[in-house]
């Protein structure tokens, strides 16, 4: 009875793991057929799923818990423009093109900023902003490291996989590359590093007065760099965003959209 | 040096008062997390508990190619990462084929649920079975001689004596599975970690704050004080064997 009892219950068991197996081959056919188009496989489900992270002022939740910012707004007048509903999905950062080529976002448009590793894995809209890459210090410090040179004796935490660890690299600077910009400005705010390299938009956010960390500031620019909208490869939205960022140009929607949040000066004319 | 301890002084104070004027924002974000937290874990629970007597049965029969099958699933379950299988119990179909779980919260919260439900339940199986082959066979022949079928002796003697033996590992389990929750930010599920964290960024208008991560701590510490409470007191109940 009881070996009766094991068998059946097993079996259930295996099915549902060879359940789950099937689930790949069994779409695979209907995927192939719908995989030449990512626009009509969009269209079809109706929803563009936008990726990003809580990034003020790119992307960010108003009072009501809706996503409101430079890049949300513009997102969602693109999705207008194809006719389909928009959705926000928060991501790890780090995880960007495995949820892009998962297809459980359709889009990375977050500030991103387009490094080698970003063009090369994704197909990325025509540059829409401007952005720097900043050397983050204590603030008691800050007036021996104006240079980049002087840096280089300072040991820096730098997010994995992002532009400031290019840019350390390109320096030759000594760094640790930790989770997230984050977590590399907490390095420095705990003395754990003694700098970080993160963006200039959330260094203005994060560190100086009135902000969690008022001992620090920043102070180099490494270099200056470009935003850019992520697309899964092949994809013909990236030819559709570049003609909207024209066009959203050349009426004057894409300056008015960088004034009501605050970043028109680093708008790509 | 005396300015300098004033300094510090006056820094400490500075924290403090901003940590009591962001408390009323961070607080209800914290709960939000703490909810999707509790909902994993209970999840789990109701999902592996039974799943995983099922398993125990499956690695205890003696029909060699059932014991087998099971063994080897739980060699695979238990000997990789749980973050490795989240990771490829959500991207992996979307990789190879179709995405099935959709790229918003609740498509997220049911992969996360799967794959926990999967690890704990093998986790579960062995603590079953060591609790089902403890009780002594002594036992079961009392039961026969008493005239009790196989499946009376089995749930009338040694699945009652099974629970009794089985607490002290399942609240062990049951602890660490409430702060591996925690793992599930791997895919973007908002649990109170990932609530806790977004304020060393930016989040519901405050920047660049560490205290709230940190103070995640109490929640975890507070609902496994009261898990271990919990258990103290079924094992106290349980004492009736003796």
């Amino acid at each position: 009875m009881k070996k009766l009892l094991a068998l059946l219950l097993v079996c259930v068991m295996a099915i549902s793991f060879a359940a789950c197996g099937n689930t790949a081959p069994a779409t695979d056919n209907n995927e192939t057929a719908t995989a030449q188009s990512d626009l009509d496989y969009i269209k079809e489900k109706g929803t563009l799923v936008v990726g990003i992270t809580d990034f003020e002022p790119m992307d960010y939740k108003d009072d009501q818990g809706n996503w409101i910012g430079f890049d949300a707004d513009l997102a969602k007048a693109f999705a207008e423009s194809l006719g389909v509903e928009i959705e926000f999905a928060e991501i790890e950062w780090g995880n960007k093109i495995l949820e892009l080529n998962g297809k459980s976002i359709d889009c990375v448009w977050n500030g991103m900023t387009l490094t080698d590793e970003v063009t090369s894995s994704m197909d990325c809209s025509i540059p829409y902003c401007n952005n720097q890459q900043v050397v983050v210090v204590p603030a008691e410090k800050a007036a021996d490291y104006q240079t980049a040179d002087s840096c280089k004796e300072l040991n820096f935490a730098v997010e994995e996989g992002s532009a400031g660890e290019d840019m350390a690299k390109e320096n030759g600077f000594n760094y640790t590359a930790v989770k997230d910009q984050a977590t590399a400005v907490m390095e420095v705010a705990s003395g754990t590093s003694d700098a970080a390299i993160i963006d200039s938009l959330m260094a203005a956010a994060m560190v100086g007065e009135g902000t969690g960390y008022e001992s620090l500031t920043y102070t180099v620019g490494l270099n200056s760099e470009e935003y850019g909208v992520g697309f899964r490869k092949g994809s013909e939205l990236k030819a559709m965003l570049d003609k909207f960022f024209e066009d959203a140009k050349a009426s004057g929607q894409l300056k008015e959209v960088a004034e009501k949040y605050g970043v028109q000066a680093a708008l790509i004319k | 040096m005396l300015n300098v301890i004033k300094r510090n002084e006056f820094e400490h104070m500075q924290l403090i008062n901003r940590i009591i004027e962001q408390f009323p924002i961070v607080f209800p974000a914290l709960n939000v997390g703490f909810l999707q937290t509790l909902k994993l874990f209970a999840i789990t629970l109701v999902g592996a508990l039974p799943l995983g007597l099922i398993i125990s049965f499956g690695s205890m029969t003696k029909f060699k190619p059932i014991s087998l099958l099971t063994k080897v699933v739980v060699w695979i379950v238990r000997g990789s990462p749980l973050m490795l299988q989240l990771m490829i119990i959500y991207y992996l179909p979307g990789l190879v084929g179709k995405n099935i779980w959709g790229g918003g919260e609740s498509g997220r919260f049911i992969a996360a649920a799967i794959a926990f439900i999967m690890n704990y339940a093998c986790y579960f199986s062995e603590i079953y079975r060591g609790g089902i082959q403890g009780v002594p066979v002594g036992q079961q022949e009392a039961g026969q001689v008493l005239g009790l079928t196989k499946t009376q002796v089995f749930f009338k003697v040694t699945l009652l004596q099974m629970v009794k033996r089985i607490v002290p590992p399942m609240s062990n389990e049951i602890i660490t599975l409430v702060k591996d929750t925690s793992l599930a930010r791997i895919i973007a599920l908002q649990e109170i970690i990932w609530a806790g964290g977004a304020f060393m960024k930016s989040s519901h208008g405050i920047q660049g704050q560490i205290w709230p991560l940190f103070f995640t701590g109490v929640y975890y510490l507070a609902f496994c004080g009261i898990l271990t409470l919990l258990f103290g007191y079924i094992e106290k109940k349980l004492s009736y064997f003796e």
